[in-house]
């Protein structure tokens, strides 16, 4: 079934807000309004958009840390977002979580992870959950090459697989760990994609840099997940055009590579395709102009906002709004 | 062999004989199945261990039993020997279990084998000396039954201070039953309750004769109604019980100086078996003495020169005559001093009662002596004596005469073996042979009275010395060199 | 009231609180078919069918991974873990991810799930599985910890952990599991974060957890019976939450304490009553605080190096008596 030009152009939006997000980001960290680290997902905006689009609103998303796009995609605002990066009360969880930690349990955006792999088993959970709560939910399971390597990638697998979960996997090929090239370090050449036989999965590689490309295989791995098909291992290629965090230029890939990669960007390149399929100028240039002013107004509210109240720091460890461990 | 009830299961400590398939007399083979069990849900066949013959089954079906248990005994070879076959339901003791099965796990109170030593980690309680602490007091023993050992590290755990901060106690006057002598939380809170409960103190364990004077100052050449009691160490008698039914009156607190003046007077009179001796004294040619040289004396030391002086010399000059009065008793032996050390007992009133020693004192005039005496004195109202000014003294004077009292049984200064006291002097009419037959004088007459022991010397040995006393200090020619 | 075997208490548990709520799950290692390795969970796949009972692969990290997934979004699951050291296998899921992430997203985020393993010594299964790994979890802000000795704890503490919408790592002592005691009838669910007073005396407090309550007993009757020292003992049950009231009350009632702890020596639960009890109750100490643990070795195999090893009824005792003077 073709892509509606209606749908096309909410790709494209959803893209372009995680662009402008993700540059806006950058400017706040040169800035130093942003501390701590941050791991910016520039160029990979299709795969957030594209799988934001396909899921149902009650889907569950687990991501990385590098996951400013997926929690976009779901709904939640710029400013929440810019304002948790930037460490105040109007962050998503007012500054407790951090970057790497963005979370919206409203959205169903069930977190974002910073130690590699974990989230795999997680993301299993909340598959199992909605399976056994016969709700259809599924759980879409984003983390990048390196995961693959990891202990946790596999133990989720071959569980997702034995228990049939409605889990999709999404590996967002990069090409890069932190500085290391994951070929250097992976016994097999598609890290995701070339182990999904060992666990009876489908091997899926596809052009991570296509949003519609991104959008139908979403379509159909969240429909398999439904009707009770089980898991789906997707491997996305991609490239993100800064470094691992902000603190990295990335200097450690070579010129050629980096303008191949440039140039299969996927905002021109949709912006390209729309154009050829009919949509106009105007209609381009409003949303770009409408996003870029969300942005803008978003960052004006984030910087302003006052700084999270203290007493905050040493609630909620516990369910009942504490923390005390003693009597 | 035996037929033991194996672990089925890694914490399982029992097990059921569900049945038997064979019977005793039968053969078996090795690996043939001869029972089943069941053990926390698992069922299992136990096979024969070996050839042979049923001799014994020891657990009918149906019962449990531990781990290790002999189900069954099993005599390897073809005699068919006649075992009796043990009907009886109760469990056997659990036998050392055959080489493959597991051990049961241990009963944990069972005898347990030597703990690992954590004797670095533990903790160990500090190695403390029990040598008693140097005390101020004349009656302090400086030998003898040894006091409980006195915590010298004072180690006042935190609820003992604050306890103490908060009653405002001295901590000098509780005693510790605790290691070493340590003043533990219970004693001060005991303490504590006795002192609201105003209890009376109960009665001491160890017998105390009383210390009063007494009327009749017979001084019998024979051993007096004192029977002599065995030299048994009783126990000093402890803190009062807090369980002492509440009384009249008002609770005052020993201080310490009082508790320990009070210990170490019922230790002695539990060492000493005291006979009381007393003679009547004239002091007309001590008197004169006194006022020749009264003023002068005065201007020149500062201080008024008294009997105690002239009967300090008179007992150092008999004792070089009777030394078995300047002795101690040491086991079965009298220890016999080479010279008098000689203790005069000064009572600094709240402070309690010190007897510092001169010492070699028989070596001292009377002028000497008077110094020594006022120098000591004056040392001890100063609180500026020293533990040396305590140590060795020999024999006693204990001046109980300031008062006018007539005649004192004092306590022997351990261990020392006898003490004299010296009550007031006072005119009296007395008997004295003239050519002219008898008349009566008025003559400064005191009373010298001696506790000694028992056991160092008897009432005639006694007697005597203080006979010589009494001479030397009524026929001396007395010069004093002011 | 019924007698159980400790191991019958947590399928008890399991049971009650399966039937009340249906969200109740149950995930671990042979603990369906097989009704676990410790036969803890016997009958509750027969009851409650495959669908809430579930074998899993050894996956340790995949488990409590899934556990926690399931509890963020409306199950409240309850893994076994099997042995207690095995935490160390996905110890990132516990310490890294659920014991911060209701805090993490300010409070987005509910985790009512419970871990149950069994945990300590005394069955001769040698270092790797026999350690006392409560202390581990201590450290980490954001789990609760309980560890009963007794089979009406078990039962009561289990169905309260589960009933909890916080995590809670339930330590099950592998030795005590063929123990029998006391189990009330019906409905049956003790608070977390209550300590007992078992015994009460008035020379010394000691306070003891899981394996070594029923030791420090038998020390109280010892010391009692050979030495007239009259021992209070508490069986602490739960280390967060931590019933600091209970043990203040009854140390400052005594003036002494001594802890008995399974645990190697460093930074067990013990140092940390040890540290709470010196710097808030320090004016009613009668003497040290006194610690009796198992060495900082790990454990051998051998009976008699094990018995040797971990505190027993003796060591105790001998502690006790150098303490109270």
């Amino acid at each position: 079934m073709p892509i509606s030009a209606e749908t096309r152009l909410k790709l494209y939006r959803s893209m372009l807000e995680c662009r402008v997000l993700e540059k806006r980001a950058y400017d706040l960290f040169m800035q130093n309004l942003i501390k701590g680290t941050s791991h910016l997902a520039l160029g990979q905006e299709a795969i957030a958009a594209g799988f934001g689009m396909a899921m149902r609103p009650d889907d569950y998303t687990f991501c990385t840390y590098r996951g400013h796009n997926h929690t976009l995609v779901r709904g939640v605002s710029m400013t929440a977002i810019l304002g948790e990066l930037m460490g105040n009360s109007s962050g998503l969880m007012r500054g407790k979580g951090g970057s790497m930690h963005l979370t919206s349990v409203k959205h169903h955006m069930m977190g974002s992870y910073a130690i590699i792999g974990a989230h795999l088993t997680i993301a299993n959970g909340a598959a199992w959950s909605a399976q056994y709560r016969g709700t259809e939910q599924v759980a879409v399971c984003f983390f990048g090459d390196g995961t693959t390597n990891i202990g946790a990638f596999h133990e989720a697998l071959n569980f997702a697989v034995i228990w049939k979960l409605p889990v999709v996997f999404v590996c967002e090929n990069n090409l890069y760990m932190e500085y290391t090239s994951i070929h250097d370090v992976t016994a097999v050449e598609h890290p995701a994609a070339d182990r999904a036989s060992a666990y009876g999965l489908e091997p899926v590689l596809i052009d991570g840099n296509d949003v519609d490309v991104v959008y139908r295989t979403a379509q159909r791995a969240l429909e398999l997940a439904r009707r009770g098909g089980g898991p789906s291992l997707i491997e996305a290629e991609t490239y993100r055009h800064g470094g691992h965090s902000r603190a990295d230029p990335g200097k450690y890939r070579p010129d050629d590579e980096v303008k191949a990669w440039l140039a299969k960007d996927p905002l021109p390149r949709y912006r390209t395709r729309l154009l050829q399929m009919g949509i106009t100028e105007g209609e381009i240039e409003k949303i770009e102009g409408e996003t870029q002013a969300a942005i803008d107004g978003a960052t004006e509210t984030a910087r302003t906002a006052p700084p999270p109240p203290l007493e905050i720091a040493d609630q909620d460890v516990w369910a009942n709004g504490g923390s005390a461990w003693r009597n | 062999m035996n037929v033991l009830m194996p672990q089925l299961g890694e914490t399982v400590a029992e097990g059921t004989v569900a049945n038997w398939h064979k019977k005793v007399g039968d053969s078996v083979i090795a690996d043939e199945i001869i029972c089943d069990i069941e053990t926390d849900k698992v069922s299992m066949e136990i096979p024969s261990p070996g050839a042979g013959v049923i001799t014994k089954i020891l657990v009918p079906a149906g019962t449990t039993v531990e781990v290790g248990t002999v189900l069954a005994v099993i005599e390897s070879g073809a005699s068919a020997s006649a075992g009796a076959a043990a009907t009886k339901s109760a469990a056997p003791a659990p036998q050392p279990p055959a080489a493959a099965t597991e051990a049961p796990p241990p009963s944990w109170y069972a005898a347990m084998p030597p703990a690992m030593s954590e004797a670095k980690e533990q903790y160990t309680p500090q190695a403390s000396t029990s040598s008693a602490a140097p005390t101020q007091l004349a009656v302090a023993s400086t030998g003898g039954p040894q006091a409980a050992a006195r915590d010298t590290h004072q180690r006042l755990s935190p609820a003992v201070r604050r306890l103490a901060a908060e009653h405002r106690l001295d901590l000098a006057a509780v005693s510790g039953s605790g290691r070493n002598g340590r003043i533990t939380r219970r004693n001060v809170v005991e303490f504590i309750q006795t002192r609201q409960t105003t209890a009376q103190a109960a009665a001491p364990v160890a017998p105390v004769v009383a210390h009063a004077p007494t009327a009749a100052a017979s001084a019998p050449a024979a051993p007096t109604a004192a029977a002599p009691t065995p030299a048994t160490r009783a126990p000093i008698p402890g803190p009062a019980p807090a369980s002492a039914p509440a009384q009249l009156g008002t609770s005052v607190p020993f201080t310490r100086i009082r508790r320990l003046t009070a210990e170490h007077m019922v230790r002695s009179k539990v060492t000493s078996p005291h006979v009381l001796q007393a003679v009547e004294v004239d002091f007309q040619r001590v008197d004169q003495v006194r006022k020749t040289v009264r003023d002068a004396w005065k201007a020149k030391h500062g201080y008024s020169l008294t009997y105690l002086p002239f009967i300090g010399n008179a007992v150092c000059r008999a004792l070089l005559d009777y030394p078995h009065l300047n002795s101690s008793v040491q086991g079965d032996a009298l220890l016999l001093h080479p010279q008098v050390n000689l203790a005069i007992a000064v009572d600094l009133g709240a402070e309690g009662l010190v007897a510092p020693v001169i010492k070699a004192a028989e070596k001292l005039s009377v002028a000497q002596l008077a110094d020594a005496i006022a120098d000591i004195a004056q040392r001890s109202r100063a609180n500026r004596l020293k533990p040396d000014d305590f140590a060795g003294g020999t024999y006693t004077l204990s001046n109980s005469g300031t008062f006018g009292t007539l005649i004192t049984a004092p306590i022997i200064n351990q261990p020392q073996v006898a003490i004299l006291s010296t009550d007031g002097v006072r005119k009296k009419p007395v008997v004295i042979e003239t050519s002219e037959g008898d008349a009566i004088a008025i003559r400064p007459v005191g009373v010298l009275a001696q506790s000694f022991d028992h056991r160092a010397v008897d009432g005639a040995y006694s007697a005597a010395f203080l006979d010589r006393v009494r001479k030397l200090l009524e026929t001396s020619h007395w010069v004093i060199d002011v | 009231m019924a007698q159980l075997t400790y191991r019958d208490a947590v399928a008890a548990g399991m049971a009650q609180e399966m039937r009340r709520d249906p969200n109740v799950v149950l995930l671990g290692e042979d603990v369906a078919a097989a009704g676990g390795v410790f036969k803890a969970t016997v009958g509750l796949l027969d009851e409650f069918g495959a669908k809430r009972v579930k074998d899993t692969p050894i996956s340790e990290q995949a488990i409590v991974g899934a556990a926690m997934g399931a509890a963020m979004t409306g199950l409240r699951p309850v893994v076994d873990l099997m042995f207690s050291d095995f935490f160390a296998v996905c110890w990132d899921i516990v310490a890294n991810q659920i014991a911060k992430t209701r805090y993490m997203t300010d409070g987005q985020v509910t985790l009512p799930l419970v871990i149950r393993s069994a945990n300590g010594a005394g069955s001769r299964f040698g270092a790797q599985h026999s350690q006392s790994v409560e202390n581990w979890a201590m450290t980490i802000p954001g789990l609760k910890i309980v560890a009963p000795a007794f089979p009406g704890d078990v039962k009561g503490m289990l169905a309260a952990a589960i009933r909890d919408e916080d995590p809670v790592l339930f330590f099950e002592q592998k030795s005590l599991y063929a123990t029998k005691g006391e189990v009330p009838d019906g409905e049956h669910v003790i608070e977390l974060g209550k300590a007992n007073v078992i015994r009460e005396g008035t020379d010394v407090t000691i306070v003891a957890l899981a394996l070594m309550v029923p030791r420090a007993l038998k020390a109280a009757e010892m010391l009692q019976e050979q030495h007239g020292i009259n021992a209070t003992v508490i069986d602490l049950r739960s280390l967060v939450p931590l019933d600091t009231q209970t043990i203040l009350r009854e140390v400052a009632k005594t003036g002494r304490l001594v802890t008995v702890e399974e645990n190697p020596r460093l930074c067990g639960w013990g140092a940390e009553i040890s540290s709470i009890v010196a710097e808030e109750l320090f004016w009613d100490l009668d003497g040290p605080i006194v610690r009796v643990t198992t060495p900082h070795i790990p454990l051998a195999a051998a009976n008699n190096l094990e018995d040797a090893q971990l505190p027993n009824p003796e060591r105790i005792v001998a502690s006790v008596r150098q303490l109270v003077d």
